[in-house]
């Protein structure tokens, strides 16, 4: 039988190496666009799915506090402040809702391929952060028919990205390698999600809580995030103290993060 | 003899011995330390291997001697626990070779990623793209969901890609075993192929033929340890004078 003589290539050395950082980058955004194409050819709504979910919150909560009961929380038009702070929290939620099976949803690419680790979770918090971005249009949308009016705080969203990307990705690389040694966090993980929910300034503003706990609130650093973004169209929201300490926490996940996941990650991948 | 491209200098790792075993908090962030706990067990121990590029070896034991551990060593998918394990130059690993695709994406889409993940830029890809299918003979089959293919279709798709990824390592794990006797018989000229154009093989298997067709030096690993680094037709005495011979 004729056999397919493909031409031989010499073992090339010529080739040079690339660079980790090259590695890493070109890693990122395959496995990114793979969960994304995944996502968008087996389902029909594709996109909108990503956007549907926060939506359908979105207007839950407008129906309940705009027309059942007379809303004193939050500022008009309260849908828009709605989404504004639902938006970032369907990526927050998604992604360390997703970390926690970082390692066992790829287990068989993990003990195959030589890619750098925090990769699996870096991945996570990026095409989730894709879709959080792609949302955006319908919030303007909104913005638009509601008359909400634009503000120079929209400087603010780049910094409100990085900053949540940052504490994402921090959190993830702490809770992704312990979920396969304690496999409870997972459902502890959906636990303290639901918790930390109500426990966000999200249907309601840091300013809306009695007086003593917006202090305590501002210990979470999402307070100080989602503020960052409502500021594009509620600038007032705003407040120095959140926002420093939403920046300080971010990046004190993000230390920590790596501290832990490098302690652990060679037991973790003999354990997957 | 090329330079050295593979240096394992007293790599040792270990595994727990029960899955309930009691581990705390403290037990993981340990990290590396050389004290053997009571419910562990060292896979490999005082592991030293030199390889230099163009050299074929083949690795020979029984199950669970750490074989597999050992490759997977050298393809930096684990780490060692004690020792050093240091691969000058990239690596096509022939190990679970289907994981990377992904079921609902085409043929094409995972040729794509797959290559991509392991380390070729798109336009090595592109360039490559019509070698690979050809190969793996689904020029019918690209815009197929990869789930639709049949097994050995996805072997067969698997090995084109990872075997034309072009590094100058390549580590192979008992994949040979598997479709039918036609893909066999290229895949084994394709590896051919790759040593003649000075690739360094690194080979697992059981089949002592194939052994003997590829490899030029044995090693020999018994109860984690390395018994035996020689000229394939020894090591494979060795072990069968220990465990009798299949033949």
């Amino acid at each position: 039988m004729p056999l397919a003589l493909s031409t031989v290539t010499l073992a090339s050395p010529s080739r040079p190496p690339r660079s980790p950082a090259r590695v890493y980058r070109q890693t990122l955004w395959l496995l990114t666009g793979r969960d994304l194409r995944v996502r968008y050819s087996t389902s029909f709504l594709g996109y909108l799915w990503s956007v549907l979910d926060p939506l359908v919150m979105a207007l839950i909560y407008w129906f309940v506090f705009t027309q059942i009961v007379d809303r004193s929380i939050g500022e008009a038009p309260y849908i828009v402040f709605l989404l504004a702070g639902l938006l970032p929290w369907t990526w927050f939620n998604g992604a360390i809702g997703d970390s926690t099976r970082a390692f066992i949803k790829d287990a068989k690419l993990v003990r195959s391929t030589r890619l750098p680790r925090s990769v699996w979770v870096a991945r996570i918090v990026l095409s989730k952060g894709v879709e959080f971005v792609l949302a955006i249009p319908v919030v303007v949308a909104f913005a638009i028919v509601f008359g909400a009016e634009l503000t120079w705080g929209v400087l603010w969203l780049p910094v409100a990205i990085a900053l949540q990307a940052t504490l994402t990705l921090g959190l993830g690389l702490v809770i992704a390698p312990l979920v396969v040694f304690f496999r409870d966090l997972e459902r502890a993980v959906k636990l303290v999600l639901r918790f930390l929910f109500y426990a966000s300034p999200i249907i309601y503003g840091l300013s809306d809580l009695p007086a003593g706990l917006d202090t305590w609130m501002a210990f979470n650093p999402l307070a100080g995030i989602i503020s960052l973004y409502r500021a594009a169209f509620f600038p007032d929201q705003v407040e120095a103290l959140p926002v420093i300490i939403a920046a300080v926490m971010s990046l004190a996940a993000l230390g920590l993060g790596i501290l832990v996941f490098r302690r652990m990650v060679r037991a973790v991948l003999k354990e997957i | 003899m090329g330079d050295v491209v593979i240096r394992v200098v007293g790599a040792g790792i270990r595994f727990r011995r029960n899955r309930r075993g009691r581990r705390s908090f403290k037990d993981l962030f340990a990290g590396r330390n050389r004290r053997s706990r009571p419910n562990e067990f060292w896979a490999l121990r005082g592991v030293d291997v030199e390889v230099r590029a163009g050299e074929a070896i083949g690795v020979v034991g029984r199950n669970g001697q750490g074989k597999s551990t050992l490759l997977k060593l050298v393809a930096g998918v684990m780490l060692p626990d004690e020792g050093r394990v240091d691969v000058l130059g990239g690596v096509a690993p022939l190990i679970e070779i289907t994981g990377g695709f992904v079921d609902d994406l085409t043929v094409r889409e995972n040729v794509h990623l797959t290559a991509g993940l392991h380390g070729m830029t798109r336009a090595e890809i592109d360039e490559r793209y019509d070698e690979i299918i050809d190969f793996a003979e689904l020029r019918e089959a690209v815009d197929t969901p990869y789930k639709h293919l049949s097994s050995g279709q996805k072997v067969r798709l698997a090995f084109s890609v990872i075997s034309r990824l072009e590094e100058p390592i390549l580590l192979v794990d008992e994949v040979l075993a598997v479709g039918d006797r036609a893909f066999r018989d290229k895949c084994y000229q394709r590896i051919d192929e790759l040593l003649a154009g000075g690739r360094t093989l690194f080979f697992v298997s059981h089949n002592e033929r194939d052994l003997k067709r590829f490899c030029t030096r044995g090693l020999y690993l018994d109860k984690g340890r390395l018994q035996l680094d020689g000229p394939i037709e020894g090591v494979l005495a060795a072990y069968n004078s220990d465990y009798g011979s299949p033949s």
